[in-house]
């Protein structure tokens, strides 16, 4: 129940005219990006905050980027304070100062009205390389900051309206293929000046000080849903740990564990006991954990809640100081995401045991990146394919779970196979659901995605970054775990090698790689699963007969399933 | 003698039908559907337009149709058995698709079933590599193996789709041509006879579609074209696509996929038309249905068209980057945004107390509270009724509206929860549809960094009129016209459209490289494929006009912005000029960086001596009415409370009239605001400035 003290009808008019200023935004940022990895992938995100800098609205953009917007707004406010001026841009990328990982470049457009300061735009791009050591700028097995490509301090690109060509020409010299970064910049750009366009007109309708009072209570608005939702919780402590395979150099599993802890219409979440930091790059900037963990706890609130800053006052998110979720210079972070995916599986499995209806088992366990970077046949022309394979939901309460489909973490597409073969020196040889790779539940689990690429340049760089490699997307309730995922390469001459989840290595033309994935797991006790889905299933080719008599006990007279003897046997095991 | 063409356009209540003569006379019909069998309700409306025009069924020159029956097909999931085959390694491109999600944290999303079930999509060995090389040329025993299979599950229609077929379509061709042979009764669709455009789902999504429809659609037509002749009508049949644009019958037949949104698509033409009628070049054309509003853009004498579109539930959202939970379709399409707002939609308040109208629509059944047909959920019109916005008959006497039963519901959903009264709840809702109304509107305006301000709203559907001008005032838009006939105005449309055809080539290379002798061989072959085509509609050269155009854009992107290629023939310069301007005016900025092309594009339309010219309709058929027909109260706002506003006749309207005032016809209700003028123009539209 929530009381408001102002007109509602303006209120839904503002908070509509607001969502509707970050859909044209991401809209932009598709239509004038250069690189598969923001136009076709979508790795980018949107929002608009209000002159304190507090989110007001998201745009249906990679929920990753848009939790650590604060920690990167509070650093842009407080460097820059008294310092913005109408025409400026403030560009960021430091994972220790306000940023994620290198490649993610933020981008902060203030917007002024009557001299004063309004609010700000703020894109968020994933950009195809920003330098390093690795082609795509990504690589897991870098061991510092300094590896990874070009550090950009809170910094301004356009200074009242002028560029700054020094740091555009600082940018442009330290990265692969700068046509494309800066071309990805320049859509940042446009579409930061598209969200002052349509905010300034928000402004001119209502008022500055009207329409802050409207901001206060939409943002009021979105932390009474949450602490509403939060109070019918149970109080009381609820632990999860997953675990990520290992780093690149050690093959140690990394534990995320966390404690979930409701107190009356709060939310504590505190990760002591998950892994100090580690040599590779999956160390992941506490701005991030913070983001993952937010985007979780969303989920398992109602549709309704407003995306913004109100969400974020009711979760308190608390990571130790030199762990994997908070790491110290110069820990090396640019697979980070990897980390976060983990995040969000550890915190869904705590929020399982407080709100069973709202959540999925694992999914997938975050997309696999593969990079292929080189030079093209007979020429000097660089390339870096960046793609990303998604993904698979888990089993949900009265559902099962999706094949096909981005993480709930982001919000990507994938990369055209035909747009990556008209771009690339690579032959695609697969793209399929991978049978069998389901976690079995009375709902079972999404399937995963197998890809497979067979290089045709001269040699590349291959970069992998990949896991459930040996912990596997974990089910819930009593439904079974995922299949694992597997990366196998095969030489032009034949030889195949099972490779390991997170690897850099030169590859020559011919060589095939292939990535099978890991799928989501299962809700609900196998047994449990009507005979009707099992035969739907394996009509599909989506589960095989072996798959439907050890998971599901379905006995098989011929090509039939015997109904009552598979009853029977369920029954015998112990299920319905 | 006098000779006619009918309009015909069939909606899920009525089917209206509009009859122009050869001496420029109009004259409407209005018929109940028959969804089973939607033909009949189209024969009983010719029927019955013939007869009041004084006409024999041979003097109809041409039948024009715009029809649902590709939008139903979808909507109910109600097509073919269908079957896909595919390159090898590539059968779950259709069920994986774009992967995105249409919504963000929420978990208990759902993928739609795809078209074709994966037991249906098969594979064979072939590939062609994207520079257009055959790899691998098709196993065409494993086709004939899968037919065979095909047709003992049943299977009716096939879609082909082949990886880089846009690049070389060979393979796929042999494919096709080889599985038609064989099996007859087999429909095949093979993707780059419908697509021969890159990027796989895309191409795979449209042709599934395409097969999907094709056996209902085609049928469709055969049982209306038979049951035309069968009473004397030996006209042709051109129906209406998706981009506005009339074709054969046949060709919508052969490709489907290119008219599920054949009926909405005509209005625009319509609106297009009678702009050009009366010289306005800039217009927001307005729809408002039962269950959805829509809107469309003509931006100086031009209709907005778009290139890929997706079917969702029969409702678009305005959100158009987001590829997920629809059945995507790349073809022409009138740009239009729709949202799941209209006179039946339903107002509810969430846990949080905040009021929100649909997207659940109340529909024709039960229908809305003050229906008396069951409904007790308050719906737009319910709050129209309770404000005296609506009168308590409708559709001239047919339908009587009970005012109490939509108070109740306005007060038990809305205004007791809320702690307002009733007028005041009633006014929220009214303004709550309104705003997302005009989301549609922002969809084709803001979005493109056009404003609002510098249109004028043409407003039309039954009803489109009752909100029309509040719509515009909450959008700073002075102006607003409303069409004779508003609620038969798609049908008109299909008079004023022509025959349409559409050529792509693709001509990827950097602008500044291209030598004029080059566009002039592409630009030369197009014209030559365009005059073969229009002639088989016996359009003779003379009569066809030409639009070129070069989908230009900045080096490295994926989307294309359309650029005019004059008649001046071709000059780099300036084609980069117009590329930058246009960019600039979109997104407030334009790089430094090299324009590149993309495709050159040919629409070819026949000019038909007959068409409805907007200028000079005289109606065949109007009562003259009387000047003043009462007066009733209407709550405008909470400024303004109850006003006593007087109702006049719309036929009988001369002069300026001064809102507050209604405007009352069979067909719907125009409601002119305090402080708004009403006036004619000089060809019977009313214009109302705010």
């Amino acid at each position: 129940m929530v009381e408001r003290r102002i007109d509602p009808i303006t209120f839904a008019v503002i908070k509509s005219g607001l969502d509707t200023i970050v859909d044209d935004m991401a809209y932009a940022v598709m239509r004038t990006a250069r690189s598969p990895i923001v136009r076709d992938v979508l790795d980018y995100s949107v929002t608009m905050c209000d002159r304190q800098g507090r989110i007001l609205s998201q745009a249906k953009t990679v929920a990753l980027h848009l939790g650590a917007v604060p920690d990167a707004m509070e650093v842009v406010i407080k460097r820059f304070a008294g310092n913005l001026h109408p025409g400026d841009v403030v560009v960021l990328n430091d994972p220790y100062d306000g940023g994620m990982h290198l490649p993610d470049i933020f981008m902060f457009k203030p917007i002024f009205h009557g001299g004063e300061l309004q609010g700000f735009s703020v894109v968020v791009a994933h950009h195809c390389d920003v330098g390093g050591r690795v082609p795509g700028s990504n690589a897991s097995d870098s061991t510092e900051i300094f590896q990874e490509g070009i550090r950009i301090a809170p910094m301004k690109l356009y200074d009242r309206g002028a560029p700054n060509e020094t740091l555009f020409t600082i940018i442009e010299k330290n990265v692969r293929l700068p046509e494309l970064v800066i071309g990805d910049i320049e859509a940042q750009y446009a579409t930061c000046n598209i969200g002052e366009r349509e905010f300034v007109k928000l402004v001119e309708r209502y008022g500055a000080e009207e329409l802050n009072r409207y901001f206060d209570e939409l943002i009021d608005y979105g932390e009474a849903l949450t602490r509403a939702a939060i109070a019918a919780w149970p109080d009381g402590d609820y632990d999860f740990t997953d675990y990520i395979d290992g780093d690149g150099f050690s093959p140690e599993p990394i534990p995320i564990k966390c404690r979930v802890s409701v107190r009356g219409n709060h939310l504590y979440v505190d990760f002591e006991g998950s892994s100090p930091q580690v040599r590779g790059a999956i160390n992941s900037t506490l701005s991030f954990t913070k983001s993952s963990t937010y985007l979780t706890v969303r989920c398992a609130l109602d549709s309704e809640v407003p995306n913004n800053a109100g969400v974020y006052r009711c979760i308190t998110v608390t990571a130790p100081e030199g762990s994997i979720l908070n790491p110290l210079m110069p820990a090396p972070v640019a697979a980070r995401a990897l980390t976060g995916y983990r995040v969000v599986d550890t915190v869904m499995g705590a929020l399982a045991q407080i709100a069973p209806r709202k959540v999925m088992a694992a999914g997938e366990g975050g997309n696999t990146v593969v990079v292929l970077g080189g030079y093209h046949k007979g020429s000097r022309e660089p390339f870096v394919l960046v793609d990303m394979i998604n993904g698979a939901w888990g089993g949900r309460f009265n559902q099962d779970g999706i094949e096909g489909v981005t993480n709930p973490s982001q919000n990507m597409s994938n990369l055209p196979i035909e747009t990556l073969e008209a771009r690339y020196p690579v032959l695609m040889e697969e793209y399929a659901l991978r049978e069998d790779s389901c976690g079995p539940g009375e709902y079972r689990g999404g399937l995963g995605l197998v890809r497979q690429y067979r290089l045709l340049a001269d040699e590349a760089v291959l970069q992998v970054r990949s896991d459930r490699y040996v912990n596997p997307p974990y089910g819930l309730f009593g439904g079974g775990p995922a299949a694992l995922s597997r990366n196998v390469l095969m030489t032009a001459d034949g030889v195949a090698e099972e490779l390991d989840s997170k690897i850099t290595r030169n590859i020559r033309a011919g060589t095939v790689i292939r990535h099978e994935q890991a799928g989501g797991g299962g809700y609900g006790d196998p047994r449990l699963r009507p005979i009707s889905r099992i035969r739907a299933d394996l009509d599909e080719g989506k589960i095989s007969r072996a798959y439907a008599e050890r998971h599901y006990g379905v006995v098989f007279a011929g090509e039939m399933i015997d109904e009552a003897a598979t009853e029977a046997r369920r029954a015998a095991a112990g299920g319905a | 003698m006098r000779q006619a063409r009918i309009g015909v356009d069939i909606g899920g209540t009525f089917t209206d039908l509009v009859l122009l003569d050869s001496e420029g006379r109009a004259f409407f019909a209005k018929v109940a559907s028959t969804p089973d069998h939607p033909e009949q309700a189209v024969l009983t409306g010719v029927a019955q337009i013939l007869e009041t025009a004084g006409l024999g069924v041979g003097q109809v020159v041409e039948v024009l149709h715009g029809t649902t029956v590709g939008s139903n097909t979808l909507l109910q999931k109600a097509g073919a058995r269908t079957g896909l085959i595919t390159t090898r390694g590539f059968r779950d491109v259709l069920e994986i698709g774009r992967v995105r999600t249409p919504t963000m944290f929420d978990l208990s999303w759902t993928k739609p079933e795809p078209l074709v079930a994966r037991r249906y999509r098969r594979e064979v060995d072939e590939r062609t590599t994207a520079g257009g090389e055959i790899l691998k040329t098709v196993d065409i025993d494993q086709v004939l193996e899968i037919g065979r299979d095909f047709v003992r599950e049943g299977i009716e229609s096939v879609a082909i789709c082949f990886l880089n077929s846009y690049s070389n379509g060979e393979n796929e061709a042999e494919a096709a041509r080889a599985l038609s042979e064989a099996f007859p009764e087999l429909w095949v669709t093979a993707s780059v006879a419908v697509l021969p455009e890159i990027r796989e789902y895309e191409r795979t999504s449209t042709t599934a579609v395409n097969a999907y429809v094709l056996p209902a659609l085609r049928s469709y037509i055969e049982r209306l074209e038979t049951g035309l002749r069968d009473i004397g009508v030996a006209a042709p049949l051109l129906v209406s696509n998706s981009n506005g644009g009339l074709s054969a019958a046949a060709i919508a037949q052969e490709k489907p996929v290119f008219f599920i949104s054949s009926g909405r698509a005509a209005g625009v033409v319509g609106a297009g038309r009678l702009g050009t009628a009366i010289d306005e070049r800039n217009l927001i054309v307005f729809d408002m249905g039962g269950t959805t509003a829509s809107a469309s853009l003509i931006h100086d004498g031009k209709l907005t068209r778009t290139n890929e579109y997706e079917f969702r539930a029969g409702i678009s959202t305005p959100s158009r980057f987001i590829k997920a939970g629809g059945y995507l379709m790349r073809v022409p399409t009138i740009d239009v945004a729709e949202v799941g707002s209209g006179a039946g939609s339903i107002a509810w308040l969430d846990p949080g107390k905040l009021l929100n109208v649909g997207p659940v629509s109340a529909g024709a059944k039960p229908g809305p509270a003050c229906y008396g047909a069951g409904g007790t959920s308050p719906t737009v019109t319910d709050a129209n009724v309770v404000l005296g916005f609506l009168p308590a008959e409708l559709a001239g006497g047919t339908l009587t509206l009970d005012v109490a039963k939509a108070r109740d519901a306005v007060e038990r959903d809305v205004a007791g929860p809320l702690g307002l009264t009733v007028e005041a709840a009633a006014t929220g809702i009214r303004e709550i549809v309104n705003v997302n109304m005009a989301r549609a509107i922002r969809a084709v305006t803001v979005e493109r960094g056009v404003d609002p301000r510098d249109f004028t709203l043409l407003a039309f559907g039954g009803s489109g009129p009752v909100h029309a001008c509040d719509l515009a005032r909450s959008l700073g838009i002075g102006r607003v016209l409303f069409p004779r006939a508003p609620g038969v105005f798609t049908a008109m449309g299909m008079l004023a459209g022509s025959v349409e055809h559409y050529f792509l080539r693709a001509f990827p290379t950097l602008l500044r490289k291209v030598e004029a002798p080059e566009i002039g061989k592409v630009v030369a072959d197009l014209r030559t494929d365009a005059v073969a085509a229009l002639a088989r509609e016996g359009y003779p050269e003379d009569r066809i006009a030409f639009e070129f155009e070069l989908d230009l854009r900045f080096r490295g992107q994926d989307s294309e912005l359309a650029v005019p290629l004059g008649a001046d023939g071709f000059d780099a310069g300036a084609l980069r000029e117009a590329f930058l301007e246009s960019y600039r005016g979109i997104y407030g900025y334009a790089s430094r960086d090299d324009v590149e092309i993309v495709n050159v594009r040919l629409r070819a339309r026949g000019i038909s001596a007959q068409n409805l010219d907007f200028a000079h309709i005289e109606a065949g058929q109007l009562a003259p009415g009387e000047a003043v027909v009462g007066r009733r109260p209407i709550y405008f706002s909470r400024d303004t409370g109850w006003v006593d506003t007087p109702v006049i006749e719309r036929a009988a309207l001369s002069g300026e009239v001064e809102g507050p005032v209604v405007l009352q016809s069979a067909d719907t209700t125009i409601i002119v605001p305090p402080g708004a003028r009403a006036g004619l123009d000089p060809v019977g539209n009313v214009v109302v400035t705010l």
